[in-house]
C-alpha cells in the first residue's frame, strides 16, 4: 500500500495524565516477569516457608511442644522468618535483577531510554523498583500476611503488635534492605557484560561472603563483618528487639550497609550513560 | 529591543547549534559547529568519522557540549534536557530493540517513556506500526524481526510520541533495495506531508537526494557548509555541457579569457560561466573561433556535485 494512503494522524492528546517514567518502567518489568510460568513457580516455592509457618501458628497448641520458633508470633519469630527467606531473596533477585541494565547496554537500549525525557534518577528508580517489588514479594508480603493470620488465629500477641507494629517493623526492615540490595545488584548489572556473569557475581557476593565469614568467624567473631547479607539482618535486628552477630554491633553493620549503597550509587552514576566514553 | 540573535534564539520551530564543541573525554570531535535548521528535511552528510553520529548525540543531550549552545524548539539541551527531548524522536543505527517485547509493546512502552498516558501510547503504537507497515507483525517478539522490520520498528518508536523532529541515523542501513525504497518513501512522506522536521544522518548521497532539500556537510568535526539543494546563492554559477566541431583549444582559450572555467567531462566540454555572465557568451566564443556547436545544454547541479564541491573547496 503506498505510504500516502496509509492512515496516519498526529497525536490528539486524550487529556489523561501521563505515567511517571519510573513507574512505567517498573510496571513493565514486574508484569513481564509475572507472565513467566517458571518464575511464578519460583515465587510459589518462596511462599512455602510462609505456608508452613502459618500451619505451625494455626496448630500452635501442638507445635509449641516441638520447641521450634516456627509457631512464634513475636517480633523475634518474624525476624527468624525473614532469615529463612534469605535463600529465596538471593535467587529471586538474581533472576530479576541481573540483566536489568546489562541487557540494555548490550542492545544500545540505554541510548534509546535517554532519547526520551527521562533522567538518570528515573531510570535507576524504575529498575530498582522491579527488584524491590520482588524482594518484598518474598519477604514483606508473606510477613504481613502471616502477621494478620497470627492475629486471626492466636491469642499470644497483642492486636497492636500483630496488626500494626510487626508489619511496620517489617516494612522498615524490608524497605531498607530491598533498596540497598537493589542498588548493589543494579551496580553489578551496570558493570557486567553478560547477564549470567552478573548473576554469578551476585550469588558469589551473597553466598560466597557468607562462607568466608563462617570460616573467618572461627578465629575472630568480628570477622563475620565480611558476610554481605548478614549485615542487613544484623543492622535490622534491633527493630525486632534481638541481636544477631557477636562482635559486630548493629551500628557497624548499618554503616557498612550505607557504604555498600553509596558505592553502588557512585558506580551507577558512572556506568549508566547513553554513550560509552572510554 | 530584540536583537537578531534573540529572534533566532526564541524561534520555536528550529534547531539551533551555536559555536558548539563536543567530544569524548579529552578528545574533541566537533569544533565550532554553528547552524540553524528550520523544520524540514535536512541531510547530515559527511565521510565516515566526520562527526555525524556525535552531532546527533549532542542534539539528543547524550553528550554534553564542551562549549557552545544547543537548542531544540527553543529548549536548551544543557539546561532542560527533558523538555528538549519531548520534541525529538530518535532512530538509532545500532541496536535500538528492547528484548523480550512484542513490537506493539515496545513502541507503546517507549511512548509512555516519551510522556504519553498509557492508553494514548498504546493507541499511537498501533497507528505508528500500521503507518510503517508492521500491522500484521505487531504482536510478534521484536527480537525475531528481520532487519527491514527492525528498521521500520525503530522508525515507529521514534514517531510514536509525535515529536516535532525526527533524528534518523542511517535509516536504510542493512536494507535490501525494496526495503530501502520503502524506508525512504516513509521518511519523505513524514517530512513533506506529515509536518515532521527530519534530520537524516547518512553517508549515502542517494538517500539524502530522495528525501532532503537541505544539507549539512561535516568533515573532521567541522561544519563545511549548510546548503539548500537547488537554491540560488548556494549553488555555483550556471554550467553548460558543450559539444562541437573545430578548434576546441581556441574555443577553450576564448572562454577562459572571458572568465569562464572549462573542463572536459566525458568527451564534452563543461563550461562554468562567471556568475553574472549570460549563456550567449558561449555562442559568441564559438562564433569567434569558428567552433561548430552541435549540442549545448545546461548542466543541472546534482547533490553529488554540491557535496564534492563543498569538500573540494575545503581541501583547496
Amino acid at each position: 500500500m503506498p505510504v500516502y494512503e496509509r492512515g496516519y494522524r498526529r497525536w490528539e492528546r486524550s487529556g489523561n495524565r501521563p505515567t511517571p517514567a519510573w513507574w512505567a518502567m517498573a510496571r513493565r518489568g514486574i508484569t513481564s516477569h509475572l507472565k513467566k510460568r517458571g518464575f511464578l513457580l519460583l515465587l510459589a516455592a518462596a511462599w512455602v516457608p510462609a505456608v508452613v509457618k502459618g500451619g505451625f501458628i494455626y496448630f500452635s497448641d501442638v507445635t509449641r511442644l516441638l520447641g521450634t520458633s516456627w509457631s512464634d508470633v513475636t517480633p523475634a519469630g518474624f525476624l527468624e522468618f525473614l532469615v529463612w527467606q534469605s535463600p529465596f531473596v538471593l535467587i529471586v533477585t538474581a533472576v530479576v535483577g541481573s540483566g536489568l541494565i546489562t541487557r540494555d547496554r548490550e542492545e544500545n537500549g540505554l541510548a534509546l531510554y535517554f532519547s526520551r525525557p527521562l533522567t538518570l534518577r528515573d531510570y535507576i528508580a524504575g529498575k530498582a523498583a522491579i527488584i524491590i517489588f520482588f524482594h518484598w514479594a518474598v519477604t514483606l508480603f508473606p510477613l504481613v500476611v502471616l502477621s494478620l493470620f497470627g492475629y486471626a488465629v492466636t491469642h499470644e500477641a497483642t492486636g497492636s503488635d500483630l496488626l500494626v507494629w510487626i508489619p511496620l517493623r517489617g516494612l522498615l526492615f524490608c524497605s531498607l534492605s530491598a533498596i540497598s540490595m537493589a542498588l548493589v545488584l543494579l551496580a553489578l548489572s551496570a558493570m557486567g557484560r553478560r547477564t549470567v556473569f552478573v548473576a554469578l557475581w551476585w550469588i558469589l557476593l551473597v553466598a560466597g561472603s557468607e562462607t568466608i565469614a563462617e570460616i573467618m568467624g572461627q578465629f575472630r567473631p568480628w570477622l563475620k563483618i565480611v558476610d554481605f547479607a548478614e549485615q542487613y539482618l544484623n543492622a535490622g535486628a534491633p527493630l525486632f528487639g534481638v541481636a544477631r552477630l557477636d562482635g559486630v554491633s548493629p551500628l557497624s553493620s548499618l554503616a557498612l550497609v550505607i557504604g555498600y549503597t553509596l558505592l553502588a550509587v557512585l558506580i551507577l552514576r558512572r556506568r549508566i550513560r547513553p554513550v560509552e566514553v572510554a | 529591543m530584540d536583537t537578531s540573535m534573540d529572534k533566532v534564539n526564541s524561534d520555536r520551530s528550529t534547531i539551533r547549534m551555536q559555536d558548539l564543541s563536543a567530544g569524548y573525554g579529552s578528545k574533541i570531535v566537533l569544533q565550532g559547529v554553528d547552524f540553524r535548521l528550520e523544520k524540514r528535511a535536512v541531510g547530515l552528510l559527511g565521510p565516515n568519522g566526520s562527526g555525524k553520529t556525535t552531532l546527533l548525540r549532542v542534539l539528543l543531550g547524550h553528550l554534553p557540549a564542551v562549549s557552545g549552545m544547543v537548542k531544540v524548539m527553543d529548549e536548551d539541551m544543557a539546561r532542560s534536557p527533558r523538555s528538549a527531548r519531548r520534541h525529538v524522536g530518535w532512530m538509532p543505527e545500532r541496536g535500538g530493540i528492547l528484548p523480550g517485547m512484542s513490537g506493539v509493546a515496545m513502541v507503546a512502552y517507549l511512548g509512555e517513556l516519551g510522556g504519553m498516558p498509557p492508553t494514548d501510547a498504546l493507541q499511537r503504537a498501533h497507528e505508528a506500526l500500521n503507518y510503517v507497515g508492521l500491522s500484521d507483525e505487531r504482536y510478534r517478539l521484536a527480537d525475531t524481526y528481520s532487519q527491514g522490520m527492525r528498521q521500520r520498528l525503530k522508525l515507529a518508536q521514534a514517531l510514536v510520541h509525535d515529536p516535532d523532529w525526527l533524528f534518523l541515523d542511517e535509516p536504510t542501513s542493512g536494507l535490501d533495495p525494496s526495503g530501502r525504497i520503502h524506508m525512504l518513501e516513509l521518511v519523505a512522506d513524514l517530512a513533506a506531508d506529515k509536518g515532521f522536521g527530519v534530520l537524516l544522518s547518512t553517508h549515502l548521497l542517494a538517500d539524502v537526494k530522495a528525501v532532503c532539500s537541505e544539507i549539512l556537510v561535516l568533515r573532521e568535526g567541522r561544519l563545511l557548509d549548510h546548503a539548500v539543494v537547488g537554491e540560488n546563492g548556494t549553488e555555483a554559477a550556471p554550467e553548460f555541457l558543450v559539444e562541437g566541431v573545430g578548434d576546441a583549444e581556441a574555443f577553450r582559450r576564448r572562454l577562459t579569457a572571458a572568465g569562464a572555467e572549462v573542463a572536459e567531462e566525458k568527451r564534452l566540454l563543461r563550461v562554468t560561466l562567471p556568475a553574472d555572465a549570460e549563456p550567449r557568451l558561449i555562442l559568441q566564443a564559438a562564433h569567434q573561433e569558428n567552433f561548430g556547436l552541435r549540442r549545448m545544454r545546461r548542466r543541472e547541479e546534482t547533490l553529488e556535485d554540491l557535496f564534492f564541491k563543498i569538500l573540494g573547496r575545503e581541501v583547496s
